[in-house]
């Protein structure tokens, strides 16, 4: 939002230096993202005189002026009578004009915020030309670039400062609007003034017109009528239409003011619409009278705010067709429509230059509903912007006398008609009651009632202290105050918010509880980076493709419907997918060896907790070797990840064959890979294997890669203590053992026997230990394989001999013969 | 899987049939009545070119299954033994093992993360993920935005086509925080929990706008909480984090459920205030909104902001880690990328 430090002086004094004011407005009113010093870019420029003016020699547009500037310029080349000659083209250049001059040396402020284009002294066709004489666009007050800005005789004389002239040693001082979207009345000059005497600790007193109920005249000769079938959406609708109106440019000072909030004038009557909107925040427009008329039935211009009819278009003002939301609030005569209420006006009944008579409307509309509009089409003008914060439909009638005002004084405009004020607006005034106590307490300071209502008082509220109690009334146009901590935010922003005190809230000794799961995240994340894996973040939401690349189904995923683009369409169903998807990028990057790992949250269709998804936390790992030195099965490999995990943190787990992966668990290959057990339950903690041939193709990963994904609740339900064990005090007997079994039988089955029987063989009173030294297999006896083992005793008692351990060795191996119908070898 | 369409419906049947007689499988995605039914699409009435569209991807879909199916049956490599510890035949210097622990690290986020959690947890406050799927009432409704306010446009937030929400800040969890929590008011405690989470915004990536990233959001309500205490809190964390004294600034700002709301500041700690890369030489660093948490959203937590009162924060943490390491691209941390990944620890 644009603010215009010199309009705003207008209405208060706001003395403070400008970097001391601009730290002010944002600490009390909203983020400032730009200043621009207005006034250093029309430094230098002048007004003149043209006093001659000739044809130039062998040209056809260009013109020798001798131009007076009262002698204001030092060196500068001058004739005898003390005039500067400049060159100058614009077809328009006449004696006796009053102009703008760019003296050497001055920048052209057009040129200002690009490449600053500085004026010289130089011959044009042989004729020394000093500087130029400026348009509306080189000036940076227009677009019109046909011919030089003429000043009025009125504003200045020749040798005047064009920038003090003017006002235009400013400053625009432009606030973050997100700050204004509670506050419809920062949207005009009046009330950003409002604003900075308030923070400033200025009384300030809302011009006479703008506070004062109003009386119009009659104006009669121009019928007109007013029909609105949306009080609802259209709760002010005033209207009035003008007579004996004078198209023509504004005043080059209304046109400055415009120009610099960014504003495009056009001509006095549209110009006249868009200062009195940038003023007080309130949209305007203005209608031709005739054209509105001749699309009306009945000999009158009938004014009416209706909804579409099925199928009706309009076409606006930027030229576009449209076909109007069924829902949206359209300005129509009694024949057709004619503009897009409080979005923008149609074509039809634009003013135009051979306006003569002209209808002005000052409405107020829903703000729910211009919003929707405005989304719907597209459309987002200074209207939009205004409507959609909810202006007041108290300020409008206001409003329409500052209008009248300008448009009679620049545009020679009568009543044509009464002022037709279609009000059904809430008059009701809002009392908040608030205690001195309440507004303290939660800004912790100690301010009195009295002070409290003098920062109140300053911008317009009407304030009744009764006690340590307050009756705080806001003034119409300040939409946002309903309840009392509106006011404590008032009181504390006008107070200013650097005068809080800082103190810490008080606490007891009790210290707060972590979070199991957050806890968890950190212990398994230290444990696989100490593993050396490297964790990872990837994105929540998939390309269906890549579900399908896996085999899982995308119609089981939540699917975006405003997604970014197909590559982030689908919530992912498990974590892995993504993972692998991240192989390749990193082999060709030149890892040849490594793991990653993620922990975050997938959703599934199939899984909902009322009207919610459950959220399942995963853990998913993938191990990869593009070279591997060496040999064996990839599964090994990230077994090894997870079994570090139940080392540390005490989880018993039983791998068994994936006989019916779930959904998230397609992307294993059956016969390498294993249901992850928590031992002695059928709890399954996720899966753990190699991909499908498919899998690996689709996504281009090495053969060697294998990988898990477990649910993290289930791993924290199955953490346990670590267990420690004493130490034998006797020496430790080893011995090995190898097993000669089927190739059917398991090594898990084996070892789950091997160790029951040596538990029921061994001496009481005795530590064992197994370990595997080696599994084997003769190539030409693949019916078998063998297992060696280590075994080691330690007795608490004595010191066992060899003999001893081999007996019961014997005896171990014996059973395993009858059981699994292995041979020790 | 029935085709609902005729014309599909027999394509399906034959393709189905000429699978199984395929020497290379892949060649049944290639077949001409396929290609005939997608050139037919375009010769369609527009409006039942979306359902017959529909089923030939369905077709396709199903065929493309077919085909990976085959795919893993012939070329699956041999069943090993998964309750092996180690593959068969395999010599002892060639047993799997873990990797080294220097190829290893922990993502620059998530440590980050863990850090400012023990921050806040040694001030006293407990802490709780947020959801990463939500629904409106929780990203709009409790919070006291109306519904078609103009402030929901301010969050480009992502929707699923169930009507479901990617939330697009953390705030999503206050309602459930504060209504958990309400006993802890009752027995004189107050409710001080912060709440990490990834939220998702619907906004172009560039190098300093991701889609998705990581919030901190903050609650603390007790009675006679103010605006003073909030600012504190805020100004004694961040200098725990930084290390040093810092200057603190607020400017006014709007938020549906503060009230009333800030942008906080602190002075650039990277430079002192005097001026540097990071603060782009204002000597300040906008870090985070916050404000005093609107009535409305304690009453809908059926809490009684006449005897309590509260504040409340977002703060991202990717800037934080951007600003702590000078990484100039915010998309890296999304990536995946060892090269990036592996110069943290």
């Amino acid at each position: 939002m644009k603010v215009s430090l010199n309009w705003v002086k207008e209405f208060t004094k706001a003395n403070l230096p400008i970097g001391l004011l601009v730290d002010k407005i944002g600490a009390q009113l909203g983020a400032v993202d730009a200043v621009i010093n207005l006034g250093e870019r029309y430094q230098g420029i002048v007004l003149v005189k043209v006093v001659a003016c000739e044809k130039l020699e062998g040209s056809d547009h260009l013109s020798v002026c001798q131009v007076d500037d009262g002698g204001k310029v030092k060196d500068v080349e001058r004739d005898k009578d003390g005039y500067v000659q400049v060159v100058c083209g614009a077809p328009n250049v006449r004696a006796g004009m009053l102009v703008a001059w760019l003296p050497p040396g001055t920048t052209v402020p057009a040129s200002w915020d690009g490449e600053k284009f500085v004026l010289e002294a130089r011959e044009i066709r042989g004729q020394k030309s000093n500087g130029m004489l400026a348009s509306a666009k080189e000036l940076a007050i227009g677009d019109s670039h046909e011919g030089l800005l003429e000043l009025n005789e009125r504003d200045g004389k020749p040798g005047d400062d064009f920038v003090k002239v003017y006002h235009l040693d400013d400053y625009i001082i432009d606030i973050e609007n997100k700050m204004f979207t509670h506050r419809p009345d920062c949207f005009g000059m009046i009330g950003l003034a409002r604003e900075i005497a308030g923070i400033t600790h200025e009384s300030f007193t809302s011009p006479d017109w703008y506070r004062n109920q109003p009386s119009f005249a009659k104006g009669d000769g121009l019928p007109l009528e007013v029909q609105n079938e949306l009080p609802e959406q259209v709760p002010r609708f005033v209207v009035v239409a003008l007579k004996g109106v004078q198209i023509a440019p504004s005043p080059v000072w209304l046109q400055t003011y415009l120009s610099r909030l960014g504003v495009r004038p056009i001509n006095n009557v549209v110009d006249v619409t868009n200062y009195v909107m940038l003023l007080t925040g309130q949209p305007l427009h203005a209608y031709d009278y005739d054209k509105v008329k001749a699309l009306s039935e009945g000999g009158k211009a009938v004014l009416a705010a209706r909804n579409p009819h099925s199928g009706e278009k309009l076409t606006l003002l930027n030229g576009k067709e449209i076909e109007p939301r069924a829902e949206a609030i359209l300005i129509a005569t009694n024949k057709q429509a004619i503009g897009l209420g409080g979005v923008m006006g149609g074509a039809e009944t634009e003013v135009s230059s051979d306006t003569k008579n002209i209808i002005l409307e000052c409405a107020t509309f829903d703000m729910y509903s211009i919003r929707r509009t405005s989304m719907a089409h597209g459309l987002f003008t200074d209207a939009v912007t205004r409507f959609t914060k909810g202006q007041s439909s108290l300020q409008n009638d206001r409003v329409v006398v500052k209008a009248l005002e300008l448009l009679e004084q620049l545009a020679g405009a009568q009543l044509g008609s009464e002022v037709i004020d279609n009000d059904h607006a809430n008059k009701s005034a809002h009392v908040v009651p608030v205690a001195e106590s309440f507004i303290n307490q939660r800004l912790g300071l100690d301010l009195k009632g009295d002070d409290m209502a003098t920062l109140l008082r300053n911008v317009e509220f009407e304030v009744g202290v009764n006690g340590q109690n307050l009756a705080v009334q806001a003034p119409f146009w300040r939409t946002d105050i309903e309840l009392r901590e509106d006011v404590v935010e008032e009181v504390g922003r006008l107070y200013g918010y650097d005068h809080l005190p800082l103190k810490l809230p008080k606490r007891d000794l009790t210290p707060a509880k972590r979070d199991a799961l957050l806890e968890t995240k950190a212990a398994v994340r230290a444990v696989l980076a100490k593993a050396g894996a490297n964790g990872v973040l990837t994105y929540s939401f998939v390309h269906g493709n890549l579900l399908e690349k896996v085999g899982q189904d995308p119609n089981d995923a939540f699917q975006l419907s405003n997604a970014l683009s197909p590559d982030l369409q689908y919530y992912r169903l498990s974590l892995t997918p993504s993972l692998l998807a991240s192989v390749h990028t990193n082999i060709k990057a030149g890892y040849d060896e490594f793991a990653l790992f993620e922990m975050g949250k997938v959703h599934t269709k199939s899984a909902l907790e009322g009207n919610l998804p459950v959220e399942f936390d995963n853990l998913a790992l993938v191990y990869t070797a593009s070279k591997s030195a060496k040999a064996g099965a990839a599964y090994y490999e990230a077994e090894k990840f997870l079994n570090e995990l139940a080392r540390q943190f005490g989880l018993q787990l039983e791998y068994v064959p994936l006989k019916s992966p779930s959904e998230q668990d397609v992307v294993f290959e059956p016969g390498r890979s294993a249901q992850v057990l928590i031992k002695g339950t059928s709890e399954s903690l996720g899966a753990l294997g190699e991909f499908k041939v498919s899998v690996r193709k689709n996504l281009k990963l090495p053969n060697k890669t294998a990988g898990f994904e477990i649910s993290l609740p289930k791993l924290m339900r199955a953490m346990n203590a670590k267990t420690y064990v004493a130490l034998p005090k006797y020496p430790k007997v080893t011995q090995d053992i190898s097993l000669k079994v089927k190739a059917e039988v398991t090594y898990g089955e084996l070892e789950t026997a091997l160790m029951t029987e040596l538990m029921k063989a061994k001496p009481k009173n005795t530590q064992l230990d197994i370990s595997t030294l080696d599994i084997y297999q003769r190539d030409d006896d693949t019916s078998h394989k063998q297992v060696a083992f280590r075994v080691s005793i330690a007795s608490y008692e004595r010191t066992l001999t060899d003999q001893e351990v081999n007996a019961f060795l014997d005896q171990a191996a014996a059973a395993l013969k009858n059981k699994l119908a292995a041979e020790r070898l | 899987m029935a085709y609902q369409n005729q014309q599909i419906a027999e394509v399906a049947d034959v393709l189905k049939k000429r699978f199984a007689e395929l020497e290379n499988k892949n060649d049944i995605l290639r077949a001409t009545e396929l290609k005939a039914l997608f050139d037919e699409l375009k010769t369609l009435p527009s409006e039942e070119r979306p359902k017959f569209g529909q089923e030939i991807n369905a077709l396709r879909q199903e065929l493309q299954k077919m085909v990976m199916g085959a795919q893993d049956e012939d070329e699956a490599l041999p069943a090993i033994d998964i309750t092996a510890p180690f593959d068969v035949n395999t010599k002892e210097s060639e047993r799997p093992s873990l990797l080294p622990t220097e190829t290893g690290s922990k993502h620059p986020l998530m440590t980050e993360l863990e850090e400012v959690l023990d921050i806040f947890y040694r001030m006293g406050f407990t802490a709780v993920e947020s959801r990463e799927i939500d629904d409106d009432y929780h990203m709009f409704g409790a919070l006291n935005f109306p519904e078609g306010h103009p402030a929901r446009d301010d969050y480009d937030t992502f929707m699923t086509t169930d009507g479901l929400i990617a939330p697009a800040h953390t705030s999503t969890m206050q309602n459930r925080v504060l209504k958990a929590q309400k006993a802890n008011l009752e027995q004189g405690k107050p409710v001080a929990t912060v709440i990490p989470g990834r939220v998702f915004r619907n906004e172009d990536l560039d190098a300093r706008h991701e889609h998705t990233f990581y919030q901190l959001e903050g609650v603390y309500v007790d009675e006679g909480v103010h605006a003073g205490h909030l600012i504190a809190t805020l100004k004694t964390f961040l200098q725990e984090y930084y290390g040093k004294e810092l200057d603190v600034k607020t400017q006014p700002f709007y938020f549906p459920f503060t009230e009333p709301s800030f942008e906080f500041a602190i002075s650039c700690p990277f430079c002192d205030k005097k001026g540097c890369n990071v603060c782009s030489q204002t000597g300040w660093i906008e870090l985070l909104g916050c404000g005093m948490i609107h009535p409305a959203v304690l009453h809908e937590a059926g809490i009684d902001s006449e005897k309590y009162t509260g504040f409340a924060w977002g703060m991202g943490i990717e800037r934080l880690v951007m600003m702590k390491y000078g990484i100039e691209d915010v998309r890296y941390f999304e990536s995946a990328r060892l090269d990036f990944l592996r110069q943290f620890s």
